[in-house]
């Protein structure tokens, strides 16, 4: 493995008496694409907020680039971008200006900030719709434009939560390839998700949570060990009983 | 059909008491003033007796029927059979559809207050052998009528009222309902109490409210009891016709709703700048100036801030009006009382904006990805308040010097703005401490347009408005003592130095707080950030 660009040591988190992250270890590569996978409430997004300072981890510690995440966040937040898995952007603003907001809260100058918005918004396909508000976009719409203000300061670090989660074929194209392109430049992705074909399709690196632990990580290949990551996946995590003897009648149009 | 509605309502009732707390509390909370409302206007109908019993009437029905026209605009979400979409799915004709909404309409705890209270009536306007019959009738046409204009109001407004403007204009609607109630708790008392509103103030209002359904209602009772039969059936045959047109609009529009795209959400776009120029202008005086650009466009498009503002205005005029209309005041003492209006708009300035966290709600941990150093975070603040300034500053002066200039006293404007300045700066300097000793996540209720703090968060709200408004006159007591001490003193000398040192104290005031908040902020914006996402604005 080369420059690692992400490094997480035994995090914890609990809730109450739900623990949420048990102690998981995670190196990824520079240049990587990465994807944590897991069961919903397996405990990704709690992973990912405490990776990228938004959660207070009870234990652990997490490198950006060497950068402590936890004792010098000013350094490591300059170096990665975040896209949520819910919508957090400013509604009553219009495209164009959550773009340009985002790149002058970063540090941009205003005329940077605003050259990259527009180009942003180009690749992105919301050239069109830049000045209509946040709050009447799509669920795609949204999700790219999240996407452009996780990018335009040109982190070295990309952190996605579910990133095509809703989001039409078209949009979600558009994501892949610029995350693709993003990648190729030497700039690293860590996406969680939990659909295992677009994982297979695209990462280089898998990990599997479950239970807020590490079950699995290394390559795609290494991971699924020749079978599909989806089987891989649900071999690991296990199959749920369907108890759907009771549906008898399902199925038939007489009553 | 009817039957399956009213069990599905009579259910949401009940699931009301077995869901969250938030739920619980409000249902036990609306059915106590559903009670209490019908004792109320039971009691009051029941004592108009005698001269103008027929016009206070009137005007007690046309106000509940008011009442039921506003309600569901506020109330939409409440209840899921009020939304036709939510049954467009299912196999049912447009006319069942409607008797069974009609009919779930017609259960819960307010349809029923709303027919006990106006049988008041028959205890007040009615008396004689054909009244109290007449009456009764009445009164079910006045309720039905007043479900079906709801009904119709609501169906009709449906597809508004899912959409973002829809919502809009119902936080808008809170204004003008709000300013009434001030104005009504304010002014009807003092105007009753001086003589000048009378029963037969009511005379005139009665003319041409004779003429509404619920105006008919109420004279048709009156025909009845006076011995005039032939009259009284006229007036309620035409309020029979009214709810029956009533009736067939709403089956048509629901018709028409079931079947109709709601287009409202499609957007204007924001005002049109080339894309050569910026977005947010401001942005060019560095982070403190993108962040004042934000807030800025923020106070012009979401509605809530705009009703902050007008809120802030009504409880302006509201604090000086009784004193201007009295007319006897001393000068001194309506110098003191704008002093004191000034200052409490101040307060309520910052009291809206002392939970800024949970105010901005999810997109405050997209703004904390990027803001961590206290330099960055006083940029923070102190942008915020830029933009409430630019717009606090000019506003609450102007209606300082409005009052004032009502008041028959211009000149007292000065020492009201002086006031207004220095109350400026304290509120929001004591806003950016609260924002961050105090932080709670938003709630949007359903059916309420204006957000409230989350279930288990109240204290933290009460104690923003109470810590506001003590802290900010206990800061701003300097002022008042100034105010009081000279006003023997020249004008001309006394109103610049005024005006200048109350500025420059708030100035130092909001200041102080921003930089107090900074420094607290510095350490706690993960959590700051979990109290936004759990925000939901």
């Amino acid at each position: 493995m080369g420059e690692i660009a992400i490094e997480v040591r035994g995090l914890q988190k609990h809730f109450g008496e739900k623990q949420a992250v048990d102690g998981i270890n995670l190196d990824i590569a520079a240049g990587s694409l990465a994807g944590l996978v897991g069961p919903n409430g397996a405990g990704k997004t709690t992973s990912l907020s405490m990776m990228t300072g938004l959660l207070r981890p009870d234990l652990g510690k997490v490198l950006i680039n060497g950068l402590d995440v936890w004792k010098d966040p000013v350094a490591a937040k300059a170096v990665i971008g975040v896209v949520p898995d819910q919508a957090r952007l400013f509604e009553r603003l219009s495209g164009a200006e959550m773009l340009e907001y985002s790149g002058r809260l970063y540090g941009l100058p205003a005329d940077e900030a605003r050259s990259r918005a527009a180009q942003l918004l180009d690749t992105l396909d919301l050239a069109a719709d830049a000045r209509r508000l946040v709050a009447d976009y799509s669920t795609g719409m949204r999700k790219k434009t999240m996407l452009g203000c996780a990018l335009i300061h040109n982190p070295s670090v990309l952190f996605l939560d579910e990133p095509l989660e809703g989001v039409d074929p078209v949009s979600g194209d558009v994501i892949r390839r610029l995350l693709t392109r993003f990648t190729g430049s030497g700039s690293t992705v860590l996406f969680s998700s939990h659909v295992m074909e677009l994982v297979e399709q695209i990462c280089d690196h898998v990990s599997v949570i479950n239970k807020g632990r590490i079950v699995a990580t290394g390559t795609t290949d290494e991971v699924r060990d020749g079978k599909t990551l989806q089987q891989a996946f649900i071999d690991l995590v296990g199959p749920r009983a369907s108890g759907e003897e009771g549906l008898s009648w399902l199925g038939s149009s007489s009553s | 059909m009817a039957r399956l509605f009213v069990q599905l309502k009579l259910r949401q009732l009940r699931n009301a008491l077995i869901g969250s707390t938030a739920a619980r509390v409000s249902f036990i909370v609306s059915t106590i003033f559903a009670v209490l409302f019908a004792i109320g206007t039971f009691i009051v109908l029941a004592l108009f007796r005698g001269t103008y019993s027929v016009e206070l009437t009137s005007v007690v029905f046309t106000s509940i029927a008011f009442g039921w026209l506003f309600a569901p605009i506020f109330a939409f979400g409440l209840d899921s059979t009020l939304d036709p979409a939510s049954m467009a799915l299912y196999p049912v004709r447009t006319r069942r559809l409607a008797t069974g909404l009609l009919a779930a309409s017609a259960t819960g705890a307010w349809p029923l207050a709303n027919l006990l209270g106006q049988l008041g009536v028959i205890v007040g306007l009615a008396h004689g052998p054909l009244g109290v019959p007449v009456a009764l009738v009445a009164v079910v046409l006045e309720v039905l009528f007043c479900i079906t204009l709801a009904r119709f109001v609501t169906t009709g407004m449906a597809g508004l009222l899912r959409s973002r403007r829809g919502k809009d204009l119902a936080a808008f609607l809170f204004l003008p309902v709000f300013a009434a109630y001030e104005l009504f708790a304010q002014v009807v008392p003092k105007l009753a109490s001086s003589g000048k509103l009378t029963a037969a103030s009511f005379a005139g209002f009665d003319s041409w409210m004779r003429w509404l359904p619920p105006g008919l209602a109420a004279h048709a009772i009156q025909d009845a009891s006076d011995g005039h039969p032939g009259t009284a059936a006229a007036r309620l045959a035409a309020l029979a016709a009214v709810v029956v047109v009533l009736g067939w609009l709403w089956i048509r529009s629901l018709g028409h709703a079931l079947v109709t795209a709601d287009t409202s959400t499609q957007s204007s776009r924001v005002r049109g700048r080339g894309r050569a120029r910026t977005a947010l202008p401001l942005s060019r005086f560095g982070l403190r100036g993108t962040l004042a650009a934000r807030t800025w466009i923020y106070q012009r498009r979401d509605p809530t801030s705009l009703v902050f503002w007008g809120v802030v205005v009504v409880i302006m005029v509201v604090v000086s009006i009784r004193l201007i209309l009295s007319k006897s005041a001393t000068p001194s003492a309506l110098e003191l009382n704008l002093v004191v209006s000034g200052l409490f708009g101040a307060a309520f300035v910052g009291v809206f904006h002392a939970n800024p966290v949970g105010l901005t709600g999810p997109p405050f941990a997209f703004e904390a990805m990027a803001l961590t150093s206290r330099r960055q975070l006083r940029a923070y603040f102190s942008g915020q308040n830029i933009a409430l300034c630019a717009i606090g500053i000019p506003l609450l002066v102007a209606i300082s010097f409005g009052l004032a200039a009502w008041a028959g006293h211009p000149m007292f404007g000065f020492p009201a703005a002086a006031a207004d300045l220095a109350g400026l700066g304290a509120s929001l300097g004591l806003a950016s401490v609260f924002s961050v000793a105090f932080p709670y996540p938003m709630d949007k209720r359903m059916g309420s347009p204006m957000l409230v703090a989350a279930q288990g968060y109240g204290a933290y709200r009460f104690a923003d408005i109470l810590g506001g408004i003590i802290g900010t006159g206990a800061l701003c007591s300097p002022v008042i003592v100034a105010v009081a001490l000279t006003n023997a003193d020249p004008a001309a000398v006394r109103m610049p130095v005024l005006v200048v040192c109350s500025a420059a104290y708030g100035l130092a005031l909001a200041w102080a707080g921003v930089r107090i908040a900074a420094i607290a902020a510095a350490g706690k914006m993960p959590e700051l950030s979990q109290i936004a996402i759990h925000s939901k604005v």
